[in-house]
């Protein structure tokens, strides 16, 4: 897809300031890689880079890595109903169960950061009190044992594809601190969107203690409307057990609240009631990562991918040849 | 989100656009990044995230179900048409026109029976049964291409006859 400049828009300020942008559909995110970092003139931009290629766009001649705190979250799903997780008990014990700073390093190579509840820091609408779960092994096991989890039942967390390795890590602090069997079952692609369907209508249980899942926010503005009603509401897509009632009154206050201020009070409790409820088991927003080629300057946004402010100096490719 | 910050217009000499780039973005909102990127919307999110004024220039609650919208004047689509009142109204109507215009759901809808007023070319009412704190932020997923656009595409209506998880 080719995307042609508007000379005429109304931000001058921002741009335009390319004469073109060519989207290429053509390359898997591997090649593309590749092309950033050892030539030049083939793939400028390649977004969605993972952690563990960090170090090569770091280390590569022709690309640097650029970072954005974004909209972003990892977090686990807790079926609440399934006992024992109907209990802020168990939940709690997954929370205190996971090395969070672990997670951030060695799941995502430190572009992470742990999260309180679903709204990171740098959003509006935080809680400024409220400090991520501390890693406590010994309150995890004796939270979960007072919660009457059964001798013997296996914890079963699932992942959306692509997470195996998130998923394993995780697992693997549930099983030392919890001293549970943890059975891990990465959902196939093939079977992702009924997988989808299953989850979003409620109609069967949900097969699973725990979901790996990864979503995202359009703004930093009002992380409730995109976030915490799509996880806790009752019409929410995202909910694993019965309407939370405490929850929806807020919610239904903050969809009718005009003022901003106290928009974003709203959110605060709701966050709040997230995280003191332990809804979820809250683990990190991570970055964005982009390879860029060195002489493009691109400028990263939180919430979507944006061109309008990049542009190219004089050794650009693009440039030299024309 | 009830609020926006206001960017000004600024006049300056027009930029001369330089230089090609190539993007490879697998991220499976790329059919919305590449939407943000060519069409207008009353608002825009900042790097940051934080919503800003864009084809809108501000808005103000006459009371709270009554919302002024004004257009920032001087705003032209790549065809040469102005994007105003008239084009919001527009694209109000046509989207209005389906239940679940939205991938990603309703959550983005305005009311159905929200009513749309053009007061003048750069300012309208929007007229909401119950109010809505979160029209800012679905003003964020509020496309205003020009007429052209409607008229030769939409959103799928050529192609596959249904605007339904289209936007």
């Amino acid at each position: 897809m080719v995307l042609k400049a508007n000379t005429d828009h109304w931000n001058r300020e921002r741009g335009p300031r390319l004469e073109t942008v060519v989207f290429r559909n053509d390359l898997d995110p591997a090649e593309a890689l590749r092309l950033v970092c050892d030539t030049e003139g083939e793939v400028d931009i390649v977004t969605e880079v993972s952690p563990a290629d960090a170090g090569r766009v770091r280390d590569s001649q022709h690309a640097r890595l650029v970072t954005t705190d974004a909209m972003r979250l990892v977090v686990g799903v807790i079926n609440r109903d399934h006992a024992p997780f109907d209990d802020v008990r168990a939940r709690r014990a997954l929370n205190l169960a996971v090395d969070g700073d672990k997670f951030v390093k060695e799941g995502f190579g430190g572009y992470a950061y742990s999260t309180t509840g679903l709204t990171p820091h740098y959003a509006a609408g935080r809680a400024p009190d409220l400090e991520p779960y501390p890693y406590d092994p010994g309150q995890a096991r004796r939270l979960l044992q007072e919660s009457g989890y059964p001798a013997g039942r296996p914890l079963i967390l699932a992942a959306l594809p692509g997470m195996d390795g998130l998923a394993d890590l995780l697992a693997g602090d549930l099983r030392s601190a919890l001293g549970v069997e943890v059975a891990v079952v990465v959902i196939p692609e093939d079977d992702l969107l009924a997988a989808q369907h299953s989850f979003v209508e409620k109609v069967l249980p949900a097969p699973f203690d725990v979901l790996l899942f990864a979503w995202f926010d359009l703004t930093s503005d009002a992380p409730a409307a995109f976030m915490h009603s799509w996880f806790y509401g009752a019409m929410g897509a995202f909910r694993a057990g019965p309407p939370i009632p405490e929850f929806d009154q807020i919610l239904d206050r903050y969809v009718r609240q005009t003022n901003g201020a106290e928009l974003n009070a709203l959110d605060e409790q709701m966050d709040r009631l997230a995280h003191t409820q332990a809804l979820s088991l809250f683990l990190c927003a991570p970055q964005a990562l982009y390879a860029v080629n060195k002489h493009v300057s691109f400028v990263g946004h939180a919430t979507t991918f944006e061109v309008a402010e990049t542009e190219v100096s004089e050794g650009h490719w693009s440039r030299r040849q024309a | 989100m009830a609020e926006t910050t206001a960017e000004a217009t600024v006049e300056r000499p027009l930029r001369t656009p330089v230089g090609t780039v190539h993007i490879v973005d697998p991220h499976p909102l790329n059919w919305l990044y590449i939407t943000w990127n060519t069409m207008e919307e009353p608002v825009r999110t900042d790097a940051q995230g934080h919503l800003v004024g864009a084809a809108m220039e501000e808005s103000r609650w006459i009371d709270d179900r009554t919302l002024e919208v004004k257009m920032r004047r001087g705003v032209r689509f790549q065809d040469g048409e102005e994007c105003n009142a008239n084009s919001f109204r527009r694209a109000f109507d046509e989207v209005q026109r389906w239940r679940a215009p939205h991938p990603p759901g309703t959550s983005l809808n305005f009311h159905p029976q929200t009513r749309l007023e053009v007061v003048d070319d750069h300012t309208l009412t929007m007229h909401f049964p119950e109010p809505d704190g979160l029209i800012l932020g679905k003003f964020r997923g509020f496309h205003i291409p020009s007429t052209r656009f409607w008229d030769e595409h939409g959103f799928g209506y050529k192609k596959l006859g249904s605007g339904e998880g289209h936007w």
